[in-house]
Order: C-alpha cells, then structure tokens, then sequence
C-alpha cells in the first residue's frame, strides 16, 4: 500500500504518512471502536473533542473499498452508478495539470506532482451526504484546500473559488452527450474554501484515488451535498464575483449554490429529512439528516446571520 | 418458423410463471446482499421499471397484431397482469423498505412529491383493470363497459411515464427511450380514437370544398 502511495507524493512525503497507509481497515475500525468505549467512561470530556477534533475526522464506520468504488455519480462516464466504475479507466490521469487563475504570480499551470511536493498528507473520514438522498462514510487521504491556496498571493478581490472537471469526451464518454452543460463546475466562497475541513483527496483507504472517485485530485467538502465535490479538477479560479456551477445552473430551483446538508429544505421532488445509509442492506433503516451534515460546530459560523432557506 | 412455434404452444401459465420469477429471485438477492452497495435503491428501481416494461409490452400486443400481424393475443391478459404484480412489489418495496412503513412519510410524500402523485394514481387507475381481468367479469360486464374500464391503460401508461420523468434528476438515454416507445403507443391508438377519425374527416371535407 504505501509504495502506491509513494508513487504520488514522492518518497520524502512517505514520513507524514503515518496511520493509514500501513493500517488496514478492519484495525482502524478496531481501534474506533475502542475510542467509542473509551467516550463511554469518565474520560468521555477528555477523549471525545481531543479525539474527534484533531483531525477532523467522524468516528463512524467507514463504508468498504468495494462500496465506495462501485457507487458513483461521475456523470462523466454515465448516469448510472455503476458506469463509473466500468468506464473511468480510460481517463488518462497521469501526466495532470491543473491551472491557476486568479493569482498574481506568473506560473499558473502545475504538475501535479509540483502541487503534492511538501505537502503533509492526511487521513479523514468525512461523511458524505448525496442530494438524492443516500450517505456513505469515506476514508479519504490529502490535505486541506488551504495548503494550497496559502502558496498563492490572490487577486485582492477574490471572494470566490471556482473549479473546473476536464473536458476530455473522447477518454469520459458521458460527456459525448450533453447530459449536463459540460465541463462540470463547482464553487465555494473563499471562506468556505479556507474552513479546515475543506480537503483535496488524492487517494482513500490510504491508496491512490480510483479514477471513478475523481483522480487524481478532487475536493471534499463534508458539510455540503456530495455535487459540491468536484471530481478531477484541471482548473481552480479565484475571482470575485460568485462563479457559474453546474447544477444550480442546470436546474436553479433545486439546486442551489450553498447546497449545505441541511434537513429542514427539502430538494423541492424529495424530502431531505433521512437517507439511506449505504451498506446497510435492504434491511437498513433510514438515518435522520443533520444540519451540514454534523459538522456544525465546525462550520455554522460561516453562515451566522444567514437564511438558510433563501441560501439553499 | 420455429420462434411462432414456440409461441403457439407456450401455455399461458408457464409464461406466467417465467414472467414472475425475477420477483422473488431479485428479493433473495437482495436478502443475500448481492445488488450492489444500494440493494433497496435497485430493487426498488428495478420492479419499477419492469413494470413499465410490461405494461409498454401489453399495450403494444394490439398494434402488432393490426400492423405487423403478429398475434399475441392470448398472452395479453397475462403480460398485464404480470405488469400489475410488478407494480406492486415496487410499492411494497417503497412502503415496507424504502419509507419503513411510515404513514407520516407517506401522507407527505403523497401531499408534496409530484412523482410520488403521480406513480400513486398510476397505480390506483390499474386496480380495476385488474380486478376485471378475468372471465367472470369479461361475462357479467357490458363489453363496452369492459372496453372503457381497460382503455384506462393508458391513463396509466401516462402517469407512469411522468412518475419516471418527475422523479430523474437529467434526460437520460433510457428515459428518451421509455417516453419514445409510449408516444408510438399512444400515437397509434390516437389514430384509432374517435375523436381523431371525426377531426380528420372534418378536415378532408375542408379540403375537398
């Protein structure tokens, strides 16, 4: 596992990456549970914020390798969840260049292994709350968007960060159809773009990205609908005024550009109450939606002040 | 031509039983976990469009056999019935799995969800139709009766079609497909309504003046 990961980052990356490179899943999930039993005795003030806080990361159970990769919404290789899967391998992820606009230095398009190069590598477990409803737990590994943006000396204005999926309709053949006004964008304001719990995913269960998960660099972003994430980001623009994103544009009424999880709006076709809990089974019941997806100790400030309902 | 033959002697209660058969074996597969990371999304799906699809198959029985003589007749009652059966297991799926029996979720389901309207009234347009689906009714009721109870088919054909565009996020391939069949459908039987055959006369007359 760690040489996979080694490959990415380059070798003097390999010291930052402690935990989840070389702990399988079952240990991890061992070691969680040991955490939970340890909340559950006097400890519980001391063990839970330290704990829980320090990387971020939920202590739910992550969903396996297998589910994570076979239940996709890349409509670039399909509409359904399981054409990624089959499809994403034509997507050539190595050379990859991202583009820089918004910045005043000169050199605005990076390797990707330029972008990796220092930066310490991280585990988080993040929810992942889709809009149609459905949620998953998922062990990403990367760094916070904001080792990144920290490099750059931004335009003076910037208010907005936008992202950019290639466009690539010979290698991704969803995009042969104009199913969605390709290439897929996204956007955050820059402060949700700075908040720490906005990662870049470069692999999860400690190796690289599946192509079908977004390789080989994506954003993650815990508290908002699953579309917010952008997958296999070749363009990332710093501007000020709030950018176009593709499913608030394909469909304004229901999709918005906050997209916060948030059970008290309802998408206006479905209620987003409670969501299937995937993996478990037919049989699974539904689990109540939490506003911004449970991270709301860490991310309400962004929004004080703010009508949730009008700022969907 | 041996295909016709087999349809000639294929008795209606093995098609009924072949037909039927992926109900209960995509539940054990269910049960077993075997439908992918989302077993009640694709069992929930995958009844639904089944039933579609026989439904799209019953009501096409009629125009193959007036245009392309292709009789299947006698398997009609039994594909629709089949379609029917479907239907249900997609609401079973829906009521005891998917909303876990909530009568909370299901009144605002039925209050606010455009696609759950729809898909219900779908399936409340088909319980008489199968209801009337045997001989004893075919007996006791007038058959103009029986045709105008039966002809709400294509109500149904309708609201199902909406309940599939209501509830897609994009206009998928197979959507456009769906939709493309049911307009054929529905363009044929227009043809033969009265309405359309009064209209066209009336136009005719028109242009013979």
């Amino acid at each position: 596992m760690s040489n996979r990961v080694v490959n990415i980052i380059g070798p003097h990356n390999l010291k930052s990456l402690k935990y989840s490179d070389v702990t399988p899943q079952n240990l991890y999930i061992n070691r969680r549970k040991f955490v939970e039993a340890v909340c559950l005795t006097s400890l519980a003030s001391l063990a839970t914020p330290l704990s829980a806080k320090q990387n971020y990361s939920t202590i739910a159970k992550p969903n396996t390798f297998e589910e994570i990769t076979n239940y996709n919404n890349f409509y670039e290789f399909g509409t359904s969840k399981t054409d990624p899967a089959k499809y994403a391998n034509n997507l050539t992820t190595n050379p990859w260049e991202v583009t820089f606009e918004g910045i005043s230095q000169n050199k605005k398009i990076f390797d990707i292994a330029e972008i990796l190069k220092g930066k310490a590598i991280q585990e988080r477990v993040y929810r992942l709350r889709c809009v149609e409803g459905w949620s998953m737990v998922i062990p990403w590994i990367g760094f916070p968007l904001r080792d990144l943006i920290n490099q750059f000396e931004l335009n003076n204005n910037t208010k907005y960060v936008a992202f950019d999926t290639v466009y690539r309709p010979d290698e991704m053949i969803g995009q042969k159809r104009a199913i969605l006004d390709w290439p897929y964008r996204e956007g955050l304001t820059i402060e949700e773009a700075l908040h720490p719990l906005t990662f870049i995913a470069t692999g999860l269960y400690g190796k690289d990205l599946p192509n079908q998960n977004g390789a080989p660099f994506r954003l993650v972003v815990p508290w908002k609908y699953g579309f917010k994430s952008i997958k296999s980001i070749a363009k990332i623009s710093f501007m000020e005024k709030q950018p176009y994103t593709t499913w608030s544009a394909e469909n304004p009424r229901e999709y918005g550009f906050y997209s916060n999880v948030n059970p008290n709006v309802d998408h206006p076709r479905w209620s987003q109450a409670t969501e299937r809990v995937i993996g478990e089974g037919l049989f699974g019941e539904r689990r109540k939606t939490e506003l911004f997806n449970g991270y709301i100790d860490e991310v309400a400030d962004l929004y004080k002040g703010m009508d949730l309902k009008k700022y969907y | 031509m041996k295909f016709r033959a087999i349809f000639k002697h294929l008795p209606v209660s093995l098609l009924y039983l072949i037909l039927l058969t992926p109900i209960p074996l995509y539940f054990y597969w269910g049960v077993l976990n075997q439908l992918g990371p989302d077993p009640l999304r694709f069992l929930e799906h995958k009844y639904g469009e089944l039933g579609l699809v026989f439904l799209l198959i019953t009501l096409s029985i009629s125009p193959l056999l007036r245009y392309a003589k292709i009789n299947l007749m006698k398997f009609r009652r039994c594909v629709g019935l089949v379609a029917f059966y479907y239907v249900i297991s997609h609401i079973c799926v829906y009521f005891f799995l998917d909303i876990g029996l909530s009568m909370d979720l299901l009144l605002s389901d039925l209050q606010k969800r455009y696609y759950i309207i729809a898909g219900f009234f779908a399936f409340i347009t088909l319980i008489p139709l199968a209801l009337t689906s045997n001989n004893f009714s075919l007996r006791k009721l007038n058959i103009r009766t029986w045709n105008k109870i039966h002809s709400f088919v294509y109500v149904a054909i309708i609201l199902s079609i909406f309940h599939f565009i209501l509830m897609s996020k994009t206009w998928t391939g197979e959507l456009y497909f769906y939709i493309s069949v049911t307009v054929i459908i529905l363009a044929l039987k227009l043809k033969r309504t009265k309405i359309y055959k009064k209209l066209s006369t009336y136009s005719n007359a028109d242009i013979s003046k």
